[in-house]
């Protein structure tokens, strides 16, 4: 398994597609420069820009990489090379998402330092209102890392039983434009308010998707890296937990697939 | 020990709107340690299908196969086998000298005996020149010295080659049939397909001919290349000093060759006429086909 961690590394730095992101990066030069056009908040304005830069090149690289790896392999005929090798599929598949997630620590790790030094920068010369507590964007550096790495471990779900990757591109997509407000969908359905508009079997519907779809609110904390808020250390476990156990039950079922799927 | 040992092989291929293939039809077959088979058949027999079957990529519908006594697609069966698919693929983004090294640690080799064997596996196969630079740019010939090179890197006891000649120079060609009798010396079983008739007569100990997946046929090519002897050509100098040749049948050849002596004709060459397995292998095609249609 460390071979085929050390084999998807070396393939994602030589790809084109990562090198193309990663260009995006230079974008962070540019954020102290427009934090200041607002003339006011200039340092949150700076935290606010910075993870989302981050949380938007995480996004591209988990999307992308997490589907296509599995599927480019399958459609250029590595795996006959590959799954003839004393490596079950198993720890093939697990050396993918492993090396995939290492790839996104270390990315971010990168970009969290970027973003560190262009907030230093920005905090410097226009102080903020709240001192700004690292620790707090530290975290939520971590935590928007862990939920993109669960959404690779989604997108290897999809791309072990599709033979295109459209439904691994588009459905881990939609999955995480879907898990962004599932809380508040299903809140709705659950209110007073709704219970004369919406049908018991939509509700029910709602509610079902709500538990299958990933949750991904609580790994949010850009609020409290911005406001400098401190998370709560209950919530924070509970996330973790869920991380670990909802990508475990993601990367089970793509094992499982995956080990039945023929490769033709 | 057996090194292949199949049994009832059989496969359907199910694909989209109902279209059924049936690829593979209860093939049972076993190879011996130390054999060298080839594996004849023409286009779509269902020669990579049996290889698939054997290298675990898919399932069978019937039937098992076992590899060094080990369940076929197991992870211990596939330490066994060196495999090179039929057109292979492999990371292009690595280097020979890397994608051999890669080959080498999933076969937890120690790394001084890899080195050494990369060196030699590269330098056999005519890929040293080349071995820093990515696979995306080789040539097609130089992708299939890759997969040679990686089947023999780790010097497993059981080769399965699907089409190893395919895409090579006549060099290379030459090559691989020596590479092919070296194992063979060194009590190697070989295992390949091909549909080259010369490839098999060369190299081979016993060939298996599957025809739109069934096993026609499974014999010793010394002894198809003996029994084969289907007639013989003579040449006669008659009393002009004139030379004709003839060609006479096996059963006819005493009785042509008293009649010419006793017309006072001089026999001045007798030669074997053999049905060679390219003969046999078209011959068997076509009764196949006449049969199936
Ligand atoms: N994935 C697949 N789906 C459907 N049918 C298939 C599939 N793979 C192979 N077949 C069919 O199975 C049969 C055997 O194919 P196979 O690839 O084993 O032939 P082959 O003997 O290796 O031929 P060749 O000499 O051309 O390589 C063919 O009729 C082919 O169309
Ligand atoms: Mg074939």
């Amino acid at each position: 398994m460390i071979t085929i961690i050390q084999i998807t590394l070396k393939g994602i730095f030589r790809d084109r597609v990562f090198q193309g992101i990663m260009a995006l990066a230079v974008l962070f030069l540019f954020i102290p420069s427009a934090a200041s056009l607002s003339m006011r908040q200039v340092t949150e304005l700076s935290i606010t820009l910075s993870l989302s830069l981050i949380s938007f090149i995480l996004l591209l690289l988990a999307v992308f990489l997490g589907s296509t790896s599995l599927w480019k392999d399958m459609e250029r005929r590595y795996t006959f090379s590959v799954l003839s090798l004393p490596v079950s599929r198993t720890s093939y598949l697990l050396g993918r998402f492993f090396g995939l997630a290492l790839f996104l620590l270390m990315t971010s790790a990168l970009l969290g330092t970027v973003a560190g030094l262009v907030i230093k920068v920005a905090s410097g010369i226009y102080p903020p209102g709240r001192p700004i507590v690292w620790s707090y964007l530290l975290l939520a550096v971590i935590f928007a890392t862990l939920k993109y790495i669960l959404l690779v471990a989604a997108a290897m779900l999809l791309s072990t039983v599709s033979t295109s990757f459209f439904l691994p591109v588009f459905g881990t997509i939609c999955t995480f434009l879907a898990s962004g407000i599932t809380q508040q969908v299903y809140e709705f359905v659950h209110s007073p308010a709704s219970a004369n508009t919406i049908s018991p079997f939509l509700k029910t519907v709602a509610t079902g998707v709500y538990y299958i779809l990933p949750n991904l609110s609580g790994f949010d904390l850009k609020v409290n890296a911005i406001y400098s808020i401190p998370p709560s250390g209950y919530g924070l476990g509970l996330t973790l937990f869920y991380f670990i156990s909802y990508t475990a039950m993601l990367l089970g079922g793509a094992a499982l697939l995956f080990a039945r799927r023929e490769m033709k | 020990m057996l090194a292949l040992d199949i049994q009832n092989l059989g496969k359907i291929f199910k694909g989209k709107k109902r279209q059924i293939v049936d690829a593979l039809q209860g093939v049972s077959l076993t190879v011996p340690e130390g054999e060298v088979f080839g594996f004849l058949g023409p286009n779509g027999a269902g020669k990579s299908t049996t290889i698939k079957c054997l290298m675990g990529l898919i399932r069978p519908t019937t039937g098992s196969a076992n590899i060094m006594g080990v369940a076929a697609g197991t992870e211990a069966s596939k330490r066994h086998v060196g495999y090179l698919p039929e057109n292979p693929a492999f990371y292009d983004y690595l280097s020979a000298e890397e994608y051999l090294s890669f080959v080498g640690r999933t076969f937890q080799m120690q790394e001084s005996l890899l080195q050494r064997r990369r060196e030699e596996a590269l330098k056999l196969l005519e890929l040293w020149d080349a071995r820093k630079r990515p696979i995306r740019g080789y040539s097609k010939g130089m992708v299939q010295r890759v997969g040679l090179a990686q089947v023999l890197i780790h010097d497993p006891s059981v080769y399965i080659l699907d089409e190893p000649m395919s895409g090579l120079d006549p060099i290379g060609r030459a090559l691989v049939k020596e590479i092919i009798l070296d194992l063979k010396k060194r009590g190697k079983c070989v295992f390949f397909s091909t549909h080259i008739t010369d490839d098999v007569e060369k190299v081979c100990d016993r060939v298996g001919i599957l025809l739109h997946g069934q096993l026609k046929l499974v014999e010793r090519v010394d002894t198809i290349m003996t029994q084969g002897i289907v007639g013989y050509q003579i040449r006669i100098r008659n009393s002009d000093g004139k030379s004709v040749d003839h060609q006479v049948t096996k059963d006819m050849l005493d009785g042509f060759i008293a009649g010419q002596v006793a017309s006072g004709n001089e026999v001045v060459l007798v030669e074997p006429r053999r049905k060679n397995l390219e003969d046999l292998f078209l011959a068997l095609v076509h009764n196949g086909a006449g049969s199936s249609s």
